[in-house]
């Protein structure tokens, strides 16, 4: 009984595996590329190599951010600071850099190293908070981080009073915000390599499993030995770290430390863990969806630039995609 | 995993085979007491198991059985007494420390994450990995060859979330044995169990005891205890009421030291007058396989009990008529006319009340006030309402009314029920069945967790109702309560009603007959629809 | 709990449960808002002027309409994440309504006025259902169903008014519902009061707030009990929709013009007072003097901060403290008792 179970995967040929493999991923690859086609065929520039990877780095702020909300939704809890902690690194990180920078104009790559770290620090501290007041406080995570999200932003205005901060490396923005190899920006390539340790973390580490265990039921994790209180913690450290990173990212881009970076990125982040199959209930998620579903957003959000659509009917489709994704996830879950 | 097991055992027990009795204690539990608001759980009760020994734990429901268990799982503290495992005083036990000692707990709430496999689970915050990178191929070897060994029908690949309740047992049990026991606690572990795979957890047992694992076994079913069990202990309202050798004692002494002779609860004694049939059910199944085309009646002015062991489905059945379980097959007819989709609002129009077993769960807004609990059946009464306000004063004097014939206490209306005490919240629900026009009443578990005199209070209920022409289905796990109320009794098994007894014919004897199978021990004389 | 377990004299014990108590039941707050209220006055003299007093009375009585809103969906173990561009695209919409009768017959003042409202209510009305329909019938997590609103408010907000505020709203319409006097109460403290009003009668005498209690409390028991749990989420949604349309038409008056950005912070001021008000985010509990007290404080925090000069970045920063700790109290009343 037990030896034909186990052997079954191996008889069946190889085509019904592929096709079962991609079933996993549900209907998104080929939303995906539905919206390709519909967008190149309705406005070929939409096909250009420049415009692809244009799509390609915008996804790749919001693949970041969304795969730390991921962790933190799959853990059980949620994370609305991650906008405004990249607004606090982005300020963090420029005020560091124009200090620095003044005193030793000749050491850039010093001056820009210290602003990257000292910028991640401040970053990951706000998740150390909201980790430590979810697990010890036990406060409901919505309430504590919609409290720290508010004290982040007010931090990142009040240190800026709200103007853009300038006097950052040239090199900076160079090295980071326009540096291509092989015809594609740097930070593509650093998205690319986060996704995959990420992937790795998730699979093949203690950690991943911890993450899911705890999201799936805390009380089975407690018995079972595991310290949950570290494991939330790094949690949203994690997705804080990972939101800092995208604000440092962003800030490269952009140029200047801006207290308003980022404002939509919360609801985008959500929106694109939820698209990609991530359960607001916990224990569920895939990051290679998550991926998907960032990929999706930035997708439609050019298509539609291209297409002409008003920037502001974006939010409205945006926000329509959001309930329309968990609906169908509802549906899939009654019928099953 | 039989050689991993005996080869981590080697140098803690020596390879010879334990003879129970002689053989050293593993656990000594001394004069434990524990309490819980309103209740005294545990009266300074005693217990001990050796090594190799299966010691059974018998009793009714709330007996504490399972607050002795969690006692030694290290789930909460004892008030008072002492314990001594592998010859170690141990005090502030945690679930961790107590699975680092060699406790390995099986309970049916079970400490599993759903949306990990069953590999996952089995390893979970004990995994194979260095530096945190999980050493998965290993860990992949050893759940397969566990499950093989344990002969479970269960992929290792599967989402525990997606199982079947016996199969999440039995991922359960081989967490539990995957690393190293001293000391195991299972709890109910046959309840979903096939024969079959009850016959492999029996040879399990058997092995576990040869390498000298002592076994906490937690059971009602007769036929078991004397299959697997070395000595019987037998708990009555948190109080031990002696131990036994399995092998000498009689199962129908077992009885009468489970149950006892209730002094303390008096039963009225309740005239039959049966009338018209009120509810009538016919070749009821439920989607999910717990009822399996089941037919009974209830008259007026006669109670009807219904008996069986925990997931016989006899809970389900009065679900089922409120329209609570989804039906696939069957009729219900209430008061002579049929009703097409059962669902809580027009059953209460129709005159049908519902008492669900869990009061916190199911019955009660515990943050909202008694009053409110009261009424919340009637707001589409005139009595309680005018054009969907509420007449505020009406139902105040209502209610108040109602708190005084059910004597709750205190009598405030305005106390949120989160503080009353069991019985009081009970008595809460049940002053529902008043607000209205009410004329069948059922009763799930009506008087689990509530204190003594609530219990008699709660039976004088049933006999004014009964004797009033109502109808009342009594649904309990507690037997005396099922033998002394009833004027009918219908006994359930694996989802089917077995038998049905009247007058004369309901005794202790030929109920609990019909509770285990004939064939001793095991699960049912067939296999659950299930597996 | 913690209680029962702590140690100490039997008599601090007893001052400290005396304590206790009287936060359980009636919370510290009336006695935290009387504390603040003298302590800016201390510091700054000018915040205890009577015009102070009425400006921030109608201040609080915009914040208490919304957060009252919010309680609506709080009780059902929901939430409301929409308020602040639902106010935004009431603004704008009515504003645009107004100016449009206008446009077509300058004379037509009152039309125009009454127009708007309707507009703006049935805005409101239409979001609520929406959201209510998304909760209640395709059982989608309030949270995101609110989430994704928020988006289309404010899509909509921005695309129906380019962006740009609707200026020129006509003076009679400011007049009215923001300057003006109802037998001496200001405008918006008026409409407050009836708000507050509805919402007590519809909680404590209607068998739809009765349900909504219930359904907070167990959604599990209120179905036992027979109670529809879908017509009564719906319509928990729909008046707390229009509880924020009217809000939002009383701050269109304040400013004279439709603003596309009028709800920015709202969302979070909303929520911070229902909860610090003792609205419970379990659902179940709440009632109409929770909001009010919330709105007090915030306010009262608010104005008391802009009187002694305090940055109004860290008043978002004090604001977002006070949120984390108002939960954070809240939790340990319910496990004291």
């Amino acid at each position: 009984m037990v030896q034909s179970q186990v052997d079954r995967p191996l008889e069946s040929p190889l085509w019904r595996r592929v096709v079962q493999r991609s079933l996993s991923f549900g209907v998104l690859p080929i939303l995906l590329l539905a919206l390709f086609l519909f967008f190149g065929l309705y406005e070929p520039k939409f096909w250009r190599a420049a415009n692809l990877i244009n799509v390609l780095r915008n996804s790749s702020y919001l693949m970041i951010i969304s795969s730390g909300q991921m962790l933190v939704l799959i853990i059980g809890g949620f994370d609305l600071s991650v906008g405004a902690v990249v607004a606090l690194t982005s300020v963090a990180a420029a005020l560091t850099m124009a200090s620095l920078y003044v005193s030793m104009p000749e050491s850039a790559y010093l001056v820009i190293v210290i602003g990257v770290v000292v910028a991640l620090v401040v970053g990951s501290l706000v998740g150390v908070v909201n980790g430590l007041t979810v697990a010890i406080l036990k406060v409901n995570p919505f309430m504590v981080t919609l409290g720290t999200m508010s004290i982040a932003f007010g931090i990142a205005l009040y240190t800026t009073t709200g103007v853009p901060v300038y006097g950052m490396p040239d090199e900076f923005t160079r090295e980071f915000g326009r540096l291509r190899w092989f015809n594609l920006p740097v930070s593509i390539y650093l998205t690319a390599g986060i996704l995959l340790v990420l992937w790795w973390v998730m699979n093949w580490t203690k950690l991943g499993r911890y993450i899911y265990a705890i999201g799936g039921n805390i009380h089975a994790a407690r018995v079972s030995g595991i310290p949950t209180l570290v494991y939330i913690v790094a949690t949203y450290t994690m997705c804080s770290f990972l939101a800092a990173v995208t604000g440092v990212l962003l800030t490269a881009r952009v140029g200047s430390g801006e207290a308003t970076l980022g404002p939509t990125l919360m609801l985008e982040s959500i929106a694109a863990a939820v698209i990609g199959g991530v359960s607001l209930r916990g224990g569920v998620g895939r990051i290679e969806l998550v991926a998907l579903g960032a990929l999706f957003l930035a997708l439609v959000t050019n298509g539609m630039n291209l297409i002409r659509v008003d920037s502001k009917i974006q939010t409205i489709v945006v926000g329509a995609v959001l309930i329309l994704a968990v609906g169908l996830d509802r549906l899939k879950l009654a019928r099953r | 995993m039989a050689e991993t097991r005996s080869a981590e055992r080697a140098h803690d027990a020596p390879g010879t085979a334990v003879v129970p009795g002689a053989s050293p204690l593993l656990l000594d539990l001394k004069g434990i007491t524990k309490r819980f608001p309103g209740v005294v759980a545990l009266d300074s009760v005693d217990f001990e198991l050796r090594r190799g020994e299966v010691h059974v734990l018998f009793g009714e429901n709330g007996a504490g059985k399972s607050t002795l268990t969690n006692i030694v799982a290290g789930t909460y503290p004892a008030d008072q007494g002492r314990i001594i495992f592998d010859g170690r005083q141990i005090s502030h036990l945690t679930p961790h420390q107590a699975r680092l000692a060699g406790i390995s707990p099986v309970f049916q709430e079970f400490s599993l994450a759903p949306d990990l496999t069953v590999e996952e689970n089995l390893f979970l915050g004990r995994e194979h990995a260095a530096w945190g990178v999980l050493h998965k191929r290993e860990m992949r070897a050893k759940a397969r060859a566990v499950l093989g060994d344990l002969g479970f029908d269960l992929r290792a690949n599967a989402r525990v979330g997606g199982l079947m309740r016996a199969q999440q047992q039995m991922t359960e049990i081989a967490k539990a044995l995957l690393q190293d026991v001293k000391l195991l606690i299972l709890d109910e572990p046959t309840a979903s169990l096939t024969e079959h795979e009850t016959e492999r957890l029996f040879a399990l047992i058997d092995r576990l005891k040869r390498e000298g694992v002592g076994i906490i076994y937690v059971s009602h079913r007769i036929g078991e205890i004397k299959r697997v069990g070395d000595r019987v202990t037998v708990l009555r309202d948190g109080k031990k009421i002696g131990t036994v050798d399995a092998a000498a004692i009689e199962e129908i002494q077992l009885v009468e030291m489970m149950t006892g002779r209730k002094i303390d609860v008096l039963f009225p004694t309740i005239d039959c007058k049966p009338g018209p049939v009120l509810i009538e059910a016919s070749h009821l199944s439920t989607a999910d396989g717990r009822l399996v085309d089941v037919s009974f009646t209830v008259r007026a002015g006669e109670i009807v009990g219904v008996a069986g062991l925990v997931g016989c489905g006899k809970s389900e059945l009065a679900r089922a008529v409120f329209g609570l379980e989804k039906l696939s097959a069957g009729e219900i007819t209430i008061e002579g006319a049929p009703v097409r989709r059962p669902k809580p609002s027009t059953m209460l129009k129709r005159g049908v009340c519902y008492f669900p077993s869990d009061r916190v769960a199911e019955g009660l807004a515990l943050p909202r006030p008694l009053r409110e609990n009261v009424s919340v059946a009637a707001l589409d009464l005139p009595n309680f309402t005018r054009l969907r306000f509420i007449r505020r004063a009406r139902e105040r004097a209502e209610v108040k009314a109602i708190v005084e014939t059910l004597r709750i206490r205190p009598p405030q209306i305005e106390r949120p029920v989160d503080f009353l005490s069991g019985g009081n919240r009970q008595k809460v629900m049940l002053a529902r069945g008043l607000t209205r026009e009410i004329r069948m009443f059922l009763f799930d578990e009506p008087t689990v967790g509530i204190d003594v005199g609530a219990k008699t209070e709660v039976y004088q209920f049933m006999k004014e109702l009964a004797e009033g022409g109502s109808a009342v289905l009594l649904i309990s796990s507690e037997l005396p309560e099922v033998l002394n109320l009833s004027h009918r009794v219908y006994v359930m098994h694996r989802g089917r009603v077995v038998t049905e007894l009247s007058g004369a014919e309901i005794t202790e004897q030929a109920v609990l007959s019909l509770f285990f199978d004939k064939k001793g021990f095991g699960g049912g004389a067939k296999p659950a629809a299930s597996a | 709990m913690t209680l029962r377990t702590m140690g100490g004299a039997a008599a601090r014990r007893g001052i400290v449960r005396l304590g206790l108590a009287f936060m359980v039941s009636y919370g510290a707050l009336p006695i935290i808002i009387a504390l603040m209220y003298l302590g800016f006055g201390l510091v700054e003299p000018r915040f205890h002027s009577g015009d102070n007093a009425i400006n921030i009375l109608k201040q609080a009585s915009y914040l208490a309409i919304l957060a009252t809103g919010q309680m609506l969906a709080l009780l059902t173990r929901g939430f409301d994440l929409s308020i602040g561009q639902m106010t935004s695209m009431v603004s704008v919409a009515s504003a645009l309504v107004m100016m449009g009768v206008l446009a077509r017959n300058p004379d037509a003042v009152v039309l125009a006025i009454l127009a708007a409202c309707a507009v703006g209510l049935a805005a409101g009305l239409a979001t609520g259902a929406v959201n209510g329909l998304c909760v209640a019938v395709f059982r989608i997590n309030p949270f995101v169903v609110t989430l994704g609103m928020q988006g289309i408010a404010m899509g909509f907000a921005t695309t129906i008014s380019d962006g740009f505020p609707v200026f020129n709203l006509p003076i009679e319409f400011t007049e009215v519902f923001s300057r003006s006097s109802w037998l001496g109460i200001p405008a918006p403290v008026a409409v407050c009061i009836i708000v507050l009003a509805v919402a007590y009668i519809v909680l404590n005498h209607s068998v739809l707030g009765r349900s909504w209690y219930i359904l907070g409390g167990n959604p599990r028991a209120a179905h036992i009990a027979g109670l529809s749990s879908r017509v009564h989420l719906v319509s928990a949604y729909v008046m707390c929709s229009l509880f924020v349309a009217v809000g939002a038409l009383l701050l269109t008056a304040r400013t004279g013009s439709g603003e596309p950005n009028l709800g920015g912070g709202l969302m979070l001021q909303s929520i911070a007072a229902a909860v610090i008000g003792g609205v419970s985010l379990r659902g179940g509990e709440g009632r109409v003097i929770h909001v009010v007290y919330g709105a007090l404080f915030v306010t009262i925090l608010s104005i008391g901060m802009n009187f002694v000069r305090i940055d109004g970045y860290i008043q978002q920063i004090v604001l977002g403290v006070v949120v984390v700790a108002a939960v954070y109290l809240d939790l340990l009343r319910t496990r004291i008792r």
